[in-house]
């Protein structure tokens, strides 16, 4: 599934009218970007994409035209070959036949329904013990099963949510749109929804749009990033190589970065660009150099390096550009759905990932000898927050 | 005085309560339309269910005198549907009252359907449902409270059409004469005491309305 969109929207002329056909009461998504208009494309495969920016900057406008609820004045939204809306060809699919999943700013539960009755509310049209089912482990998956019977009025912010998440999801949609759905919830509620989030996404791969105006949740979820501001895209990429550094390490371990270490900076070198840190875990320490940058030296640090911007070579790399190349051993090879995790034991223990065909071809076994090698700018400073 | 008589105001239970029922169909319907869509001449149709409130109400039955009488196509129309003219009978005198009723209905349906969340609305529409339901399942239930007192209103003020009524229904004793038109007789005719039970009985049952209308639309 791959969701496409290219919409404009203005909202200048919309406003010079005449009051009757602005449109909406106040509070609503023509204020969002009212500053410019929206005008943006991208695309969005099975996965997060998150849609980062300031409020105001049309983000939660985007969600509501491509789920219908709002018409962008020109555009094409389709989800695979699935046309939702075409301006040229006068496309116009209603909301409710358009099957994208959403989760409200505001989660917009039902307040005269129990939690159950809201998950149930769009499943009408399914055979009632297939309904239970379903409503069952939908419930059961997010932990909420035990506040079935409860009001949204009687139950918490965390709870809520996740009432809104199984809403969403109960008529298995092609799409998830979620809408700054962490805003209101404390921290360890929204670790925990984050890592449910994470669980669906790789369950149902289904593309996932989520808006946050959070660096945070950005980096926690973001395979890729969308920066909004004032109605336009200034900006994509890997959350972490948009946002450069610092970034929180408690959030860094959340996003999938395998290779997190404390150390302390040994020497700095301006003319070489690089500051040289003693990296240290349990059973080891190693050197590492990073770009040239405000630390001290004594300064304690915290790096983050993605195991896949870690080569793995079976001999040593001779005459390259990269700055890091450290020998070690293979301690263990983990099978992921698409990749292999290697670990490797060199001073600190190192994960990397390599591919199936590279495992057979560079023959490797546990025990082996490795060198790991990578650029300076493959290592991210943390914030130090332990 | 001898026995009361209880026809008219057992007359003006049975229009009251049936102009009810329809009025709180159109007349919430129409809340809807001005409180949910943006279409040409809302502000005129607004307007116009207005002003059975505002016209008096000898206009009010002039004009439906005129619109269900022998001579207009409506009228006709109705007089061979059913075999009977809908003028100086109790059915004339309940579209009166609707009609009376009626910006009551929708003033206050439209203000408590504006106030339901769109957001609410939205949500039900990404969930599969179609305008109907939306209204059906989300809508309606949460403007439960301003509906219900819209029907009260509407009752109420049922209850008590005089003008139109007259013009439209007549005043048949035993067949079309209401409480209201009852009352009006009989202070006419000297019979003081049947009036004021009248009176006593119809301020009554219209200070409870009220009463609990407010206490609806107050809120909480």
């Amino acid at each position: 599934m791959t969701l496409q969109v290219r919409i404009k929207k203005s909202f200048g002329a919309d406003r010079e009218g005449t009051s009757a056909r602005v449109g909406s009461a106040p509070g609503t998504p023509e204020i969002d970007a009212a500053m410019s208009g929206l005008e943006v494309e991208f695309e969005a495969p099975a996965g997060f994409t998150i849609l980062f920016g300031a409020s105001g900057s049309g983000k939660t406008t985007t969600l509501k035209a491509i789920s219908g609820i709002v018409r962008p004045d020109s555009g094409r939204i389709c989800i695979n070959e699935d046309v939702l809306f075409d301006s040229s060809a006068a496309i116009n699919v209603p909301i409710r036949s358009r099957g994208v999943g959403f989760v409200f700013q505001d989660l917009a539960l039902f307040p005269h329904l129990t939690s159950m009755e809201n998950v149930e509310f769009g499943m009408s049209g399914t055979e009632p013990s297939d309904r239970r089912r379903r409503v069952q482990t939908l419930m059961d998956g997010l932990r909420i099963i035990h506040i079935a019977k409860r009001k949204p009025r009687d139950i918490s912010g965390g709870e809520a949510q996740r009432v809104a998440l199984a809403r969403a999801l109960s008529r298995m949609p092609r799409l998830l749109l979620l809408d700054e759905p962490l805003s209101a919830i404390d921290e360890e509620t929204k670790l925990s929804i984050i890592s449910d989030l994470k669980r669906i996404n790789r369950e149902l791969q289904l593309p996932i749009l989520y808006v946050t105006h959070s660096r945070e949740e950005a980096i926690s979820l973001g395979e890729r990033l969308i920066v909004y501001e004032r109605g336009r895209i200034v900006g994509r990429g890997e959350p972490i190589e948009v946002f450069g550094t610092p970034v929180a390490s408690s959030i860094a371990r959340l996003t999938g970065v395998e290779n997190i270490f404390t150390g302390r900076v040994i020497t700095k070198s301006e003319s070489s660009g690089t500051v040289t840190l003693e990296v240290s875990d349990k059973e080891g320490t190693c050197q590492v150099d990073i770009p040239y940058g405000s630390q001290a030296e004594g300064e304690r640090v915290t790096i983050a390096v993605s195991a896949g911007d870690i080569l793995l070579a079976t001999e040593e790399p001779r005459h390259t550009s990269l700055r890091n190349i450290l020998t070690g051993r293979i301690t263990s090879i983990e099978d992921k759905s698409n990749r292999t995790i290697i670990a490797v034991k060199a001073g600190v223990n190192w994960s990397t990932s390599v591919t199936r065909q590279a495992v057979r071809e560079l023959e490797l076994v546990e025990g082996r000898e490795v060198w790991l090698a990578f650029k300076t700018h493959s290592c991210y400073l943390l914030d130090q927050d332990e | 005085m001898s026995e009361i008589d209880w026809f008219p105001l057992v007359l003006s239970l049975r229009v009251a309560l049936i102009a009810t029922a329809f009025v709180v169909v159109l007349g919430v319907a129409l809340g809807w339309l001005l409180a949910r869509k943006r279409f040409f001449g809302r502000e005129f149709l607004d307007a116009a269910v207005t002003l059975p409130l505002v016209l008096p109400p000898t206009v009010l039955g002039y004009y439906l005198l005129v619109l269900l009488g022998r001579r207009s196509f409506f009228g006709r129309a109705i007089e061979s549907l059913t075999g009977q003219s809908l003028v100086f009978t109790w059915r004339g005198a309940v579209i009166a009252a609707g009609v009376g009723a009626l910006p009551l209905v929708v003033k206050t349906s439209r203000t408590a359907i504006a106030s339901v969340d769109t957001n609410l609305e939205d949500a039900a529409r990404t969930l599969g449902q179609s305008e109907w339901r939306v209204f059906r399942r989300v809508t309606m239930p949460l403007a439960s409270r301003g509906i219900v007192a819209a029907g009260m209103l509407a009752f109420a003020r049922a209850l008590g059409d005089f003008g139109a009524t007259l013009m439209v229904a007549g005043n048949i004793p035993g067949k079309t004469q209401t409480a209201a038109i009852a009352i009006f007789d009989a202070s006419q005719a000297g019979r003081d005491n049947y009036a004021l039970v009248l009176v006593l009985i119809l301020s009554a049952v219209t200070l409870l309305l009220v009463y609990t209308t407010n206490k609806l639309t107050s809120g909480k």
